[in-house]
């Protein structure tokens, strides 16, 4: 047998019981999770294993359909959304301003506010100022809520979610801002570039591990919206706007699906995997090094 | 080496767990035996917090822990797959009755002498709602609530309207009213669950009680029994405000107490959340006139709050022992003073002043259960309604129910079915 050097053990005896308790918490319960997905569970009482009848179920059912449809749509626009906007503001917030820090302070303030707050505030917005204030100035667009039609309720979701999440991405946008050392841009400045030419060649590639990570973590908060659908609408109206995480808690947990919903978030798991997987390898391949 | 790591390992996961996870403890040293009640209605906390307090200061052997927590059912299930069960929970009489009875979770009470109190034609509505019939009673019936049309009897006092009986009676009303430049009803769309509020009141007169239990046994389908209930629902809704779908619960409960419309169509529980906003307000209630036959409506009534006690209760005598203490007079006039609530047991009891338009249904027994206590949760037949309502196709709706509905009881239906070949169809 091996004799263990004293370092070694130290760095096991560190790690296995954080391994340990992750497994207990994590992978075990996921692996359950899978079981059940495999029974027609109700969330208590007994059970019968139905083999893949939960899976087939779910590619026959217009409601799963549905609430991916919104939900990628959701995500989609609202990263993209994010991002350019935030990029806007984290340059605006790195040039040389008066009152830098206070606004950088103003800007973050979304990201403090529970999203269940933000959701409630936002309700009233749509259903009384914005009908409002679409009344007054005669715009005919602006007259009924937003929230209780089913065309526009997804955009005013849109709207919340890249509010809240502006906050945090700029911030990360200017900490990668800060990163870019001063005499590139003095190289730039003799080569002629300028503008948008000395985003696009200098800034940019330079703070593409940014956007990566800015990205990533976007798109799965927006594949998993859930907190801003309960406290705006509930999944309404007819059912535009029921996320897959929100489908899942409601008939998973209050309703008497839990086997069902079991697999359409192993389906979910996966989904969000293989996404953030083809993301990471997608942007390393552009990323710079100096 | 290897082998004493692991086990030190071990060692610390079983530490931690011991510390995150508190035991359950019973209590059991002192001779007094802990009651444990867990009931859904959050809004009653007060009432069940006094209860406690009573309970716990007259007795001293047994000590009762009441918890009213928000969204009790997910708390249940959690508590339940843990298998750790409150003594006695206090629940709706709907399809998540159904299923506990079915998965064997509640207790047989039918020797509690207490039952004999109760009005028969509760104990019926929980018999009904056994997905296969099941021998023995599995709740105790406490308190009813009544759903019908709330109205604002100041406003039509002023204006001389009178109380409509028949369907054709209420359709000239709302026109009466809307001639006077008032909205005849509010309706608060935007929170889905809203929607089944017109909706049952306008079944129960509409479609057979049994509806649901014959489409499980494959006898009939909704495209048949809702046809006319679907018609006069939207027909109601025209009276609506414009938009119904942007206002939400609170919303308009908030316009019925500021008088912006003559009527609100839900149930009795609304009522103290009116009078939050308008302390003043003279509230009464109605039963929806759904057929133009007045003698053919009934009263839209089911359990609202029943006791259960669970089949792992230890000491089932105690649990009685607090079921009593619950179901005192005194204590049942406390409840129904704080909910408007309608009490099970039978007796001498003053009803609260919004129900009055009721009450010769009430007292007469002249009642049918929900139609959407028999709908699962998870098949969301509320947001099936919303989306009727806001694009009315009546065809599309109702198919879409039957399937859905076949996707969602499956198991349900096939436990039926499998009970109706072994017992013969006993209906």
């Amino acid at each position: 047998m091996k004799k263990v050097n004293d370092s070694k053990r130290t760095y096991m005896l560190i790690t296995i019981p954080i391994l340990a308790l992750f497994v207990c918490f994590n992978t075990v319960p996921l692996i359950r999770g899978v079981i059940y997905s495999f029974t027609n569970f109700k969330g208590f009482g007994t059970y019968d294993f139905v083999g893949f009848r939960n899976y087939l179920d779910l590619f026959t059912d217009p409601r799963i359909g549905g609430s991916y449809l919104f939900t990628i749509k959701l995500a989609v626009v609202a990263t993209i959304l994010t991002n350019v906007i935030s990029l806007l503001l984290a340059l605006g917030l790195n040039s040389k301003i008066k009152g830098k820090t206070f606004l950088r302070a103003a800007y973050f303030v979304p990201n403090v506010l529970g999203a269940l707050v933000v959701g409630y505030i936002f309700q009233y917005f749509f259903t009384y100022i914005l009908p409002g204030l679409g009344d007054a100035l005669g715009i005919d667009a602006l007259g009924g809520s937003m929230l209780s039609n089913s065309k526009t309720a997804w955009i005013a979701i849109v709207i919340v979610c890249a509010w809240q999440s502006i906050a945090m991405n700029t911030i990360i946008y200017i900490s990668g801002l800060q990163t870019v050392p001063e005499d590139v841009y003095e190289a730039g400045d003799l080569d002629g570039a300028t503008g948008w030419k000395k985003f696009r060649y200098l800034t940019f590639p330079l703070i593409i591990p940014f956007f990566t990570i800015n990205m990533v973590l976007c798109v799965k908060n927006f594949l998993m919206v859930f907190d801003q659908i309960m406290a705006m609408t509930k999944g309404g109206p007819e059912q535009s706007t029921e996320s897959i995480s929100y489908l899942i808690y409601n008939n998973g947990l209050s309703g008497g699906s839990f086997g069902y919903q079991s697999a359409n978030a192993v389906v979910f798991f996966i989904v969000i995997v293989a996404i953030s997987v083809a993301q990471m390898t997608i942007s390393s391949k552009k990323e710079e090094q100096l | 080496m290897k082998r004493k790591n692991a086990i030190s390992a071990v060692l610390a996961v079983a530490m931690l767990t011991a510390a995150i996870l508190p035991g359950c403890s019973s209590g059991g040293d002192s001779g007094v035996t802990e009651i444990e009640i867990l009931q859904y209605k959050p809004e009653a906390a007060t009432y069940f917090d006094q209860v406690e307090e009573q309970f716990n200061a007259s007795h001293d052997d047994i000590h009762l822990t009441i918890s009213s927590p928000n969204d009790a059912s997910t708390i249940l299930r959690t508590r339940f797959i843990r298998e750790d069960y409150p003594d006695i929970i206090g629940i709706g009489g709907d399809i998540n009755y159904s299923y506990y009875v079915d998965a064997d979770i509640l207790a047989d009470v039918s020797d509690y002498p207490g039952l004999a109190d109760v009005k028969q034609s509760y104990l019926d509505i929980l018999e009904n709602l056994e997905i296969t019939p099941k021998d023995g009673t599995y709740g105790v019936p406490y308190v009813a609530n009544a759903a019908g049309i709330l109205y604002n009897k100041d406003m039509f006092e002023e204006h001389g309207w009178e109380i409509p009986e028949s369907w054709g009676e209420l359709i000239d009303l709302c026109e009466e009213i809307k001639a006077e430049g008032i909205l005849p009803f509010y309706f608060g769309f935007r929170d889905t669950w809203t929607c089944l509020a017109p909706w049952n009141s306008l079944a129960v007169d509409l479609a057979p009680a049994d509806t649901c239990q014959r489409v499980n046994a494959g006898e009939t389908t909704f495209s048949k029994e809702y046809v006319e209930v679907a018609e006069k629902c939207l027909e109601l809704v025209s009276y609506g405000p414009e938009d119904p779908f942007a206002y939400g619960y609170n919303d308009a409960c908030t316009a019925f107490a500021n008088g912006e419309s003559a009527m609100y169509p839900i149930g009795s529980y609304a009522v103290p959340q009116i009078l939050s906003v308008n302390p003043e307000m003279n509230i009464d209630s109605f039963v929806t006139p759904g057929n133009d036959d007045a003698s053919k409506n009934t009263l839209n009534s089911g359990v609202d709050l029943m006791f259960a006690v669970t089949a792992e209760c230890e000491n089932k005598e105690a649990a009685y022992e607090v079921l009593d203490f619950l179901m005192e007079d005194a204590n049942i006039q406390a409840y129904i003073d704080d909910q408007n609530a309608v009490p099970c047991k039978d007796g001498d009891f003053d009803l609260a002043p919004m129900l009055d338009g009721m009450t010769s249904f009430i007292e007469s027994g002249n009642m049918t259960d929900y139609q959407d206590h028999y709908y699962p949760s998870e098949m969301a037949a509320d947001a099936l309604i919303q989306t009727y309502l806001i694009n009315k196709d009546a065809d599309a709706f109702l198919k879409d129910f039957d399937t859905r509905w076949q996707r969602y009881n499956r198991d349900i239906i096939r436990a039926v079915q499998e009970y109706n070949e072994e017992h013969g169809t006993a209906e």
